[in-house]
């Protein structure tokens, strides 16, 4: 009743498990109470999985300052995540549907404000991938200029 | 109280299965006697979905075909699409395309190898597999900036170029790979009792492969040395004589088992490490798409007229891809794809009958299906059998929507 | 009856419970540990059996209801009373007299036929799947395990366990009768995966094949009791391995004197010890690292090598005698 994966597994025990912990060992009772704690250093959490220094594709962050209404991201974009908004000739990015393929970032020519070189791009990929939510409209997942939620466009 | 035939129904959701299909056994005491599988559970119609969007949209509609190798796809559509249009990648754009595909091969044959481990009840070396996964993963999350879904490839090149960092990762990542894998071969084709479960079980034979038409690693492990990397090689593959890897090269015969496809796939990943390890080290220098501006590319295709096929050898055998562009639209006007898991599932029946029930996991694992890959086509039938065909299906379908319209008051 | 046997009946199988189900978190903390996993807090399977208990139990419509509630009862009664007949160390076993090593036989076998009958009356492919084998496999290392208890009773003329309990069997065998004895220790402890339905012989459970086979229709209360026996069982099996074959106490071997509560919770937590090593090493670290065999492979290991090394065993231990 011996085998080599006894030896593997026997060297295992003493490594340190290779599970991501979850951020606190137990699920805390109050959310808010524990981010308040966490702020002023009282209880230390596990950090997230690092991520690669750079590159990485998450959440898309939009600009609309430098948003020129092109709507080639809307032309590429495989999951129709952009929605146009014609009365500010804006667009809307639904998080929700986006599938994080970075086509619409490659596509997009972007602006140049006075006295800077180059363009710079209305939309970028950021490092946020924790965007988890009950609701697929909340406004943490939809990405739009401010103007849009203030006229009720 | 016993009965001496039993009706088995494995799927479309059972504990051995990862995806919806559906087995149908008569069982005889542990026997097996009759058997039928049926499937078309998981089809989703995505080769009409891009017919409808730009090819640039299609491409990474493909990539999300398969769940577990989202580079297969992409690669038959780029190979093809290139074909059609009439363009090249540019050789540093071949180049990074084959390690990524040869990196996604790592990864698949890894998983499988973890999962055929989880369907002998082996658990804890389909944890160890997986913890050994994590090095691919992490690689290919640092080149491409996702760990699954790469979108690394355009018609006409690669989006991202490797740099220094990258291939530094790469290199490490090889020297990983060549100790974890002897680890592989001594835990899996050593361990008696890996070999008993899977010895002689899921036996095909080579002129059964041919008949099922199976391809991959499955036809491999048959004894057939077909690989589409040696026989119609594209891409950096023309510049490296990559041989097929059948068992009788590594042991002297073939079984044509589950055993033997285990052999094949583990000495896969070794001959994935020696093809990236060619490719960064023959990397050759320039740019990286044919047409970098994705506007103008779309503008060639929607002038191009042609069609082109475009193949890959995907983790599970040969992807391939057909397109048509009409020249009217900047998208394919005909788009068809086939899948390897489609001709290996064909080889599941043959098998089944007389074997064992405890064989069914083993023999449905081994050769590595993807359901969501090969269901092309779904089929539907009304109360009498008949096939209801799809002018119907799309009157019923519109009735439907303005029927649920109406019933839940939604204003045009 | 006494008593102060009547109480220690009361007493036994919620000690039993306790601390069966103590070892199953040790046993899933450990596995998960040699897996590289974090793994679940030892008090997990508390609450499996807690949550278990709340849920509603559901009664396939073409099982035979009775035979179908009643065996998660048989099958906890029998192993609580398999409890009854364990000498704890130095303590005595309560049922003492009153038949021993044979009734163990028999009810390890109650057990687990209890879960077979309750395979077949739950009426679904999959469980009479699961109860045939479990029928089958139950017939293989049967032999084996009646072996074992045939060289014990070779040696002690007795199958009494406080008679085992109190004289250590190496002290009282000869250099070949203890090679036999050695023999006999290695095929109960191949057993003891089958008799505890862990791999590599949970064929009758097998969660790929046959989705959990036997227990596929059982739920809420049933299951808990299945899950309690289960438990129960995993532990009295690994006490029963160190009363036959580890019975040293530490006052044994240390020459300590001690007398009353102390000697009685020191060779306490000396008994649970070693019950907690031989579990570890037959049941957590073996189902940990094999893979499940087929039911006909599992038959031939038990009826051809088990068997031969129980036999030459025996043989050795005749001679050696």
């Amino acid at each position: 009743m011996v085998n080599k994966m006894m030896f593997v597994l026997l060297k295992q025990v003493v490594k340190k498990p290779f599970t991501n912990p979850f951020p606190v060992k137990h699920a805390p009772k109050n959310v808010t109470e524990l981010i308040e704690k966490v702020q002023k250093g009282e209880v230390k959490i596990n950090p997230p999985v690092p991520l690669p220094e750079e590159g990485f594709r998450g959440k898309i962050h939009y600009d609309p300052e430098r948003c020129i209404g092109c709507q080639l991201c809307i032309k590429v974009c495989p999951a129709d995540a952009m929605e146009w908004i014609p009365e500010l000739r804006k667009i809307r990015h639904y998080v929700s549907r986006c599938m994080f393929c970075q086509l619409c970032v490659d596509i997009c020519p972007g602006k140049k404000f006075p006295g800077e070189e180059k363009n710079v791009k209305a939309l970028s990929m950021s490092n946020d991938f924790l965007l988890a939510d009950y609701d697929k409209y909340s406004d943490n997942l939809i990405e739009e200029p401010p103007e849009a939620k203030e006229k009720g466009l | 109280m016993t009965k001496s035939q039993y009706y088995i129904p494995i799927g479309p959701i059972h504990p051995a299965l990862k995806e919806p299909i559906r087995v149908e056994a008569k069982v005889e005491g542990e026997k097996i006697v009759e058997v039928d599988v049926k499937r078309g559970f998981a089809h989703r119609g995505i080769e009409y979905m891009g017919m409808k969007r730009n090819a640039i949209q299609a491409l990474y509609l493909s990539e999300r075909i398969c769940g577990i190798c989202s580079i297969s796809h992409p690669y038959a559509f780029v190979v093809g699409s290139e074909k059609a249009l009439g363009i090249e990648a540019p050789p540093r754009a071949q180049y990074i395309r084959t390690i990524i595909a040869e990196l996604e091969r790592i990864h698949s044959h890894i998983l499988w190898l973890g999962v055929v481990a989880h369907e002998v009840g082996f658990d804890s070396l389909l944890f160890w597999t997986w913890k050994g996964r994590e090095k691919v993963l992490d690689v290919l999350e640092l080149i491409s900036g996702n760990r699954i879904n790469y979108s690394m490839y355009m018609i006409g090149g690669v989006r991202r170029d490797l740099k220094e960092s990258h291939i530094k990762a790469l290199k490490e990542m090889i020297d990983y790979y060549r100790i974890f894998n002897q680890e592989m071969k001594n835990l899996f084709l050593a361990d008696p009792v890996y070999k008993a479960r899977t010895r002689g079980v899921a036996q095909l034979s080579k002129e059964m492969a041919l008949k099922v038409n199976a391809v991959g690693p499955t036809a491999r492990a048959a004894g057939l040395r077909m690989d589409i990397r040696q026989d119609i090689p594209y891409d950096a593959y023309a510049d490296i004589e990559v041989r097929g890897i059948v068992p009788q090269d590594i042991v002297g015969e073939v079984y044509g088992d589950a055993y033997d496809a285990t052999l094949v796939r583990i000495y896969e990943i070794d001959q994935s490490v020696d093809i990236i390890e060619y490719c960064i080290d023959n990397l050759p220098e320039g740019k990286i798409m044919a047409i970098p501006n994705y506007v103008v590319l779309l503008s060639k295709i929607k002038r191009t007229k042609g069609e082109g096929i475009g193949a890959h050898e995907a983790p599970r055998g040969e992807v391939i891809h057909y397109f048509k562009y009409d020249g009217t639209r900047d998208g394919p006007a005909v788009w068809k794809v086939v899948a390897p898991s489609y001709n290996n599932i064909n080889s599941w029946a043959p098998l089944l009958l007389g074997a064992e029930v405890a064989d069914i996991p083993v023999v449905v694992a081994y050769i590595d299906p993807c359901m969501c890959c090969n269901d092309r086509i779904a089929v539907v039938r009304d109360s009498s059998g008949k096939i209801v065909d799809s002018t119907t299906l799309h009157r019923m379908a519109v009735e439907k929507t303005m029927r649920i319209k109406k019933e839940l008051g939604v204003k045009e | 009856m006494t008593p102060n046997i009547l109480a220690y009946a009361f007493a036994f199988p919620v000690l039993g419970i306790f601390l069966g189900l103590v070892y199953k978190g040790i046993d899933r903390r450990v596995s998960a540990r040699l897996t590289s996993r974090i793994g679940p807090p030892i008090r997990q399977p508390f609450w499996d059996v807690g949550k278990l208990l709340l849920k509603e139990t559901v009664v396939p419509e073409n099982a035979i209801s009775w035979l179908f509630n009643a065996m998660p009862l048989i099958a906890l009664a029998s192993s609580m009373t398999l409890l009854l007949y364990i000498p704890f160390g130095v303590l005595k076993a309560p049922l003492e007299g009153y038949g021993d090593l044979i009734v163990v036989l028999y009810l390890l076998t109650l057990q687990s036929l209890a879960m077979a009958i309750g395979g077949f009356a739950s009426g679904s492919p999959f469980s009479s799947v699961g109860a045939q084998r479990e029928m089958v496999l139950m017939m293989s290392y049967e032999m084996p395990l009646a072996t074992v208890i045939v060289g014990f009773a070779l040696i002690y003329r007795s199958f009494s366990l406080t008679t085992i309990a109190s004289t250590p069997v190496w002290s009282i065998v000869g250099p070949i009768a203890g090679l036999g004895v050695i023999m006999l220790f290695i095929a109960l402890l191949i057993v003891t995966p089958a008799e505890l339905a862990k791999l590599p012989f949970d064929i009758a459970e097998a969660e790929t094949e046959i989705a959990e086979g036997m227990l596929a229709e059982y739920s809420g209360r049933n299951l808990a009791l299945f899950y309690l026996s289960d438990a129960v069982r995993g532990f009295a099996m690994a006490a029963l391995e160190v009363v036959l074959f580890i019975p040293f106490t530490l006052s044994s071997i240390f020459n300590l004197n001690l007398t009353g509560a102390s000697l009685y919770t020191v060779e306490a937590l000396w008994f649970l010890f070693k019950v907690l090593v031989v579990y570890l090493l037959a049941v957590t670290l073996v189902r940990t690292s094999f893979a499940r065999f087929r039911i006909e492979q599992a038959s031939r290991i038990f009826w051809v090598y088990v068997n031969i090394i129980a036999l030459v065993g025996l043989a050795l231990v005749w001679m050696g005698v």
